[in-house]
């Protein structure tokens, strides 16, 4: 189990290692100095003097990064030229958003797809698995978007049951409001995401269900219903939870199009803005975060497999 | 550890004596499982399949019911669909009865049905490491066998007892066992755990589906050993499937021979072994390889199993029955199982008292064989000297001078190799031309990483192998090449090795093209090469899938034959075939050598088959010949006592005077290659082992006209084992584990 653990760890540094070190080069790929690329035209010699400074220009490749890394560490990665806001405290307004709107749509996901993926795979033949057979196609074949907007007009226009767009309703505050405000945006990311994990289930579950320790169960006596939920859901569910950890990174990302059609204001959104205002300090530092999370949440992904299996942990 | 309740019972062997086999009367008359014309179908693509056709038997409580027969039979099937445990979808219908007492299993609703499995019938599976679900703990499973008959039982107590079972079963440390999962046990171990699962309830009925298939000798011995246990601790009535005669023989009071889906006989196993009242039992016994007494030739049944989709009017067996000669009565009637006069058995053919007849036919009798000169006399099989000293005028096709091979085990963070698995480690083996030798051991002791030392599919740690005087480990490209076309492998699936999109002819000629033969002599060639392995020449354009495992082996033995090698490396050639089949290839490859003088390196577990073919045998014990020599110094003047013990754990079809038989079965497992006990690496399990053992290697020493290592090897046939472990529990100092996980260098892990 240890030695498990501790492989994983050092792949987690040297992986975060060499994504931060693509994050902070990126300023060096486009011309001109990159001082003045992340502040722009306009920023004044004070500015510039100060971002030379937390760049460590001037030093040693290695230097440089160092120094930036560091600031990074201490929260500092500079100001947005846009707003002049610190960087790191644009991206704090918005990652808590982003975690609520990720948290419910994954619930939602997980909500469906289990149930679903369990019933495709126990009765493909029946009415029931051929219905949800027939939703899981749809699902995978309806854009997010769109269904975002025919929830807006039929939910929030025609049948004024829920809000279209609001501010961010931070759940620990108001749970009631933060949920209305959260739910539709969520559902339109669901449907999809769901529809793909409850395939990866269902197939591995069918696969499962005709291995010799069902039969084994089901030769001991166990009633059926307990078959599946002891013996066949746990064996199943170890390839859907990949999956399902790479949805989560991609929704912790930032689901740019679902914000932009809510009016949600999540990192995605933030960070689609600042690439169109070139707020490279901004991008930085957000692409910065989303790709410490998606390592983190790989590690996680990981640890849950050696939780889960005991052959990987034990050996 | 005290051990459980049972080892006293276990150690005389003839637990079953006492009772005349075959009479059920401690079941007080009253059968615990009576099937009744079960018949089950599937739908194929082929069309309708009737996998079993009107099939019945009864099982008294306290007897074991052998139910023998080939594969595809029908044996597995008409349990699974009794149990209601068949699920595929492709299954259209079970009819008949299965009678669990007064109740009909099949007219149940599931959740009754789930009530009555593994409380009054329980069953134990073939391949018991995937019966085991892998993600939960070993002693949980047997645990959630009681919970779900007994929803009053506490998990503390649950625990209590399951600590009992596994202690019963043979499984050392059982406190610490029972937090383990079955990837942590070997397959002999994973067995004892299903036992410990199915009889955990006492039930009426026990189940077993080839228990042992999968597993070595010694350790089939075990858990036969352990089933009898199981049956005298629970009462229970006990339906052993096999294929495998040997085991019947060993341990059924009644038997039932199973084809194409039907009973054919029946009756106690004394009258079912010494006379049978069916053709197909007589020949299967025929086409049996012995291990006490050599045969000169088997007597293979001729043709296939039958195939299900397509069974014939009349009886199943007439296409391949010796007795029918064509009668009307056998090719349009069916034949209906009737008793005997004596009641106890019964058998479906038209002729029962012909078929005892073929018991004692003359193997000369048989028709015609692909090849008929008999180059050598007889006589002159048997006395070939020892393997490496007899240095004969002509020099060996193979000689192999202390091949070793070792494998890198890599552990740690950064994969580096921290310890070796000496898979071979010092072998020296010579076969001459026209010869065989056998190399046995039981699985994982380095039979197969030899065999492919000898083409270099295996890089060699040390040592010399010649293949007609050219040194295999100095060839260059070209030279090689030469060398595996002299020296040509057989594998155990031939399905793996051959390309599943030639026709068989195109796989045949393959070798032949690789050698630049123009096309028209390449198809003559194929032709002679079919009809020499006793194919139709006619089905070279056939794909490999349309042929059956026998005719695949043949296919794949003609391939070998192709570029007319001096010596086969047989790798457990036969290991997959049905006993009948099996009779066929072993034959054929008998007569290829006598027409061609090639050598044969044979390599198999199976130690009735190496007698059969070998001249030489060499037995090998973690990367180690332990004992060579003659076939008959081997077999009958064995002086290693695990060559002793291996050929004492082998169940012998022959049940007269089983009950007399000293069977001392050979207790844990192979241990882990990685790193081989000091001294004699066969004293952890070695019930003579002395304190030199552990000292001193013991070198291979010519002894009686063989080569044994082993320190006592004079004083073996006298002496008696030392006080050993009981015979139901491995010896202390194998744990269990599977070699390959302790090649990962993981032990047992202790919880707190
Ligand atoms: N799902 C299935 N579909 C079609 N045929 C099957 C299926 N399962 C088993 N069979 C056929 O049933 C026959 C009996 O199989 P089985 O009971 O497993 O034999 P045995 O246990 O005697 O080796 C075989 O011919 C096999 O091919
Ligand atoms: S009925 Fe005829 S074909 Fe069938 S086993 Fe008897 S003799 Fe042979
Ligand atoms: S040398 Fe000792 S341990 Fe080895 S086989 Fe002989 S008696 Fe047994
Ligand atoms: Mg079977």
């Amino acid at each position: 189990m240890y030695g498990y653990l501790i492989r994983r760890l050092l792949q987690f540094a040297v992986v975060l290692l060499l994504g931060s070190i693509a994050v902070w080069g990126f300023t060096f790929a486009l011309p001109g100095d990159p001082a003045t690329v992340l502040l722009g035209p306009d920023a004044s010699e004070a500015e510039l003097a100060a971002t030379r400074d937390r760049l460590g220009l001037g030093g040693s490749v290695v230097e440089q990064y160092v120094s930036w890394i560091g600031h990074a560490v201490a929260g500092d990665l500079g100001s947005s030229y846009y707003s002049g806001q610190p960087v790191v405290s644009e991206l704090l307004d918005r990652i808590p958003a982003t975690v609520q709107l990720a948290g419910l749509a994954m619930a939602l996901t997980l909500l469906i797809a289990v149930p679903v993926g369990t019933a495709v795979a126990l009765w493909p033949r029946s009415v029931v698995g051929r219905t949800l057979q027939g939703y899981l196609t749809a699902g995978l074949a309806v854009p997010a978007f769109w269904l975002g907007l025919l929830l807006i007009i039929v939910l929030a226009v025609q049948l004024r049951w829920l809000p279209a767009s609001s501010d961010f309703v931070p759940l620990w505050r108001d749970p009631g409001g933060a949920l209305t405000a959260t739910i539709l945006p969520a559902s339109a990311i669901a449907v999809h995401t769901s529809s793909v994990t409850a395939r990866f289930l269902a197939t591995s579950l069918g696969e499962v269900m005709g291995k010799d320790y069902i039969r084994t169960a089901r030769a001991k006596g166990v009633p059926e219903r307990d078959v599946i939920r002891r013996h066949a859901l746990r064996n199943a569910s170890l390839p859907t939870v990949t999956i399902v950890g790479l949805q989560l990174g991609g929704f912790l990302g930032g689901t740019v199009v679902i914000e932009a059609v809510f009016n949600y204001p999540g990192l995605g959104r933030l960070l689609y803005t600042a690439i169109g205002e070139r707020d490279y300090s901004l991008v930085q530092g957000g692409v910065l975060f989303v790709v410490a999370t998606f390592v983190l949440l790989n590690l996680l992904v990981d640890v849950f497999y050696a939780v889960l299996d005991p052959r990987i942990r034990l050996t | 550890m005290s051990g459980g309740a049972l080892d006293g019972v276990v150690r005389d062997g003839n637990a079953h004596s006492g009772t005349t086999p075959g009479v059920p009367d401690r079941g007080a008359g009253q059968p615990v499982l009576r099937l009744r014309d079960l018949t089950v179908e599937f739908t194929t693509s082929a069309g309708v399949v009737r996998a079993v056709d009107g099939m019945s038997y009864d099982v008294f409580g306290g007897e074991t019911l052998g139910v023998v027969g080939e594969t595809g039979s029908g044996k597995s099937v008409s349990v699974l669909a009794a149990l209601g445990l068949l699920r595929t979808p492709n299954l259209r219908r079970v009819s008949g009865r299965a009678l669990l007492g007064d109740v009909d299993l099949l007219a149940l609703p599931e959740p009754d049905l789930r009530r009555r499995l593994g409380r009054d019938v329980a069953m134990i599976f073939q391949d018991a490491i995937s019966a085991l679900n892998p993600v939960q703990r070993v002693g949980h499973q047997i645990a959630e066998a009681l919970r779900v008959h007994d929803r009053a039982l506490s998990a503390a107590a649950a625990r209590t007892r399951v600590v009992e079972l596994l202690d019963m079963v043979g499984v050392p440390h059982p406190g610490t066992r029972y937090d383990q999962y079955p990837h942590q046990f070997s397959g002999g171990m994973c067995q004892r755990v299903m036992i410990a699962m199915a009889i955990a309830n006492r039930p009426k009925v026990l189940i077993a589906d080839e228990p042992t298939t999968a597993l070595d000798v010694s350790v089939q011995a075990q858990i036969l050993d352990l089933l009898r246990v199981a049956r005298q601790e629970t009462g229970a009535g006990v339906v052993l499937i096999t294929h495998d005669l040997g085991v019947v023989a060993e341990t059924a009071d009644r038997v039932s021979v199973t084809y194409g889906g039907r009973i054919v006989e029946a009756g106690d196993v004394t009258q079912i072994f010494t006379r049978p009242r069916h053709p197909y039992t007589a020949a299967l016994l025929g086409a049996l390889p012995r291990l006490d007494t050599a045969s000169d030739r088997l007597l293979p049944i001729p043709g296939q199993p039958p195939d299900p989709s397509e069974l014939p009017p009349g009886c199943a067996f007439a296409p391949r029955c010796p007795i029918s000669r064509g009668r009307a009565l056998c090719t349009e009637l069916r034949p209906e199982p009737v008793p005997d006069g004596g009641g106890a058995g019964a058998s479906a053919c038209h002729f029962p008292d012909e078929a005892a007849s073929l018991l004692t036919a003359r193997p000369d009798g048989e028709q015609a064989a692909p090849v008929d000169e008999r180059a050598e006399p007889a006589g002159t099989r048997e006395s070939a000297g020892a393997p490496v000293t007899a240095g004969g005028p002509a020099a060996p096709v193979l000689d192999i001078r202390e091949a070793m091979a070792r494998f890198p085990v890599r552990s740690g963070l950064l994969a580096r190799p921290s310890a070796w698995v000496h898979a071979v480690d010092g072998v020296s083996l010579r076969v001459p031309a026209g010869r065989t030798l056998g190399l046995v051991g039981e699985s994982g002791c380095g039979k197969t990483t030899l065999a492919r030392l000898v083409l270099r599919l295996v890089e060699p740690t040390g040592g010399q192998i010649m293949v007609d005087g050219d040194d295999v480990g100095k060839a260059g490209r070209s030279q090689l090449r030469r060398i595996r076309r002299r020296a040509q492998m057989v594998f155990q699936d031939p399905y793996a090795s051959l390309n599943p999109r030639l026709s068989v002819g195109d796989n045949v000629a393959e070798p032949l093209r690789l050698q630049g033969v123009p096309h028209g002599r390449r198809r003559l060639e194929v032709a002679d090469l079919f009809t020499r392995v006793g194919l139709r020449p006619e089905h070279a354009d056939r794909l490999p899938a349309q042929f059956s495992g026998g005719q695949r082996q043949r296919v794949a033995i003609a391939r070998a034959l192709a570029s007319r090698p001096g010596l086969l490396i047989l790798d457990e050639p036969v290991s997959a075939l049905d006993v009948s089949v099996q009779a066929q290839v072993l034959n054929l490859l008998a007569d290829l050598q006598r027409a061609s003088a090639m050598a044969y390196l044979f390599v198999s577990h199976d130690l009735a088959v190496i007698r059969q073919v070998a001249d030489e045998v060499a037995v090998m014990y973690l990367g180690r010949i332990v004992e060579s020599g003659s076939v008959r110094r081997v077999y009958d003047d064995p002086r290693h006592p695990y060559t002793r013990a291996l050929l004492a754990s082998v169940p012998v079809p022959d049940p007269v005077g089983r009950a007399g038989r000293r069977r001392v079965p050979l207790g844990g497992d192979v241990p882990s290659p990685v790193d081989p006990p000091s001294g004699c690496r066969f004293r952890t399990r070695c019930p003579l082992a002395a304190a030199v053992c552990a000292e001193e290697e013991p070198p291979l020493r010519l002894i009686a006209g063989g080569h044994t290592a082993c320190h006592f090897a004079e004083q073996t046939p006298g002496l008696k084992p030392a006080e050993r472990t009981p015979a139901l529990k491995p010896a202390e100092q194998t744990p269990g584990p599977e070699p390959a996980e302790r090649a990962a260098g993981q032990e047992p892990e202790v919880r707190g």
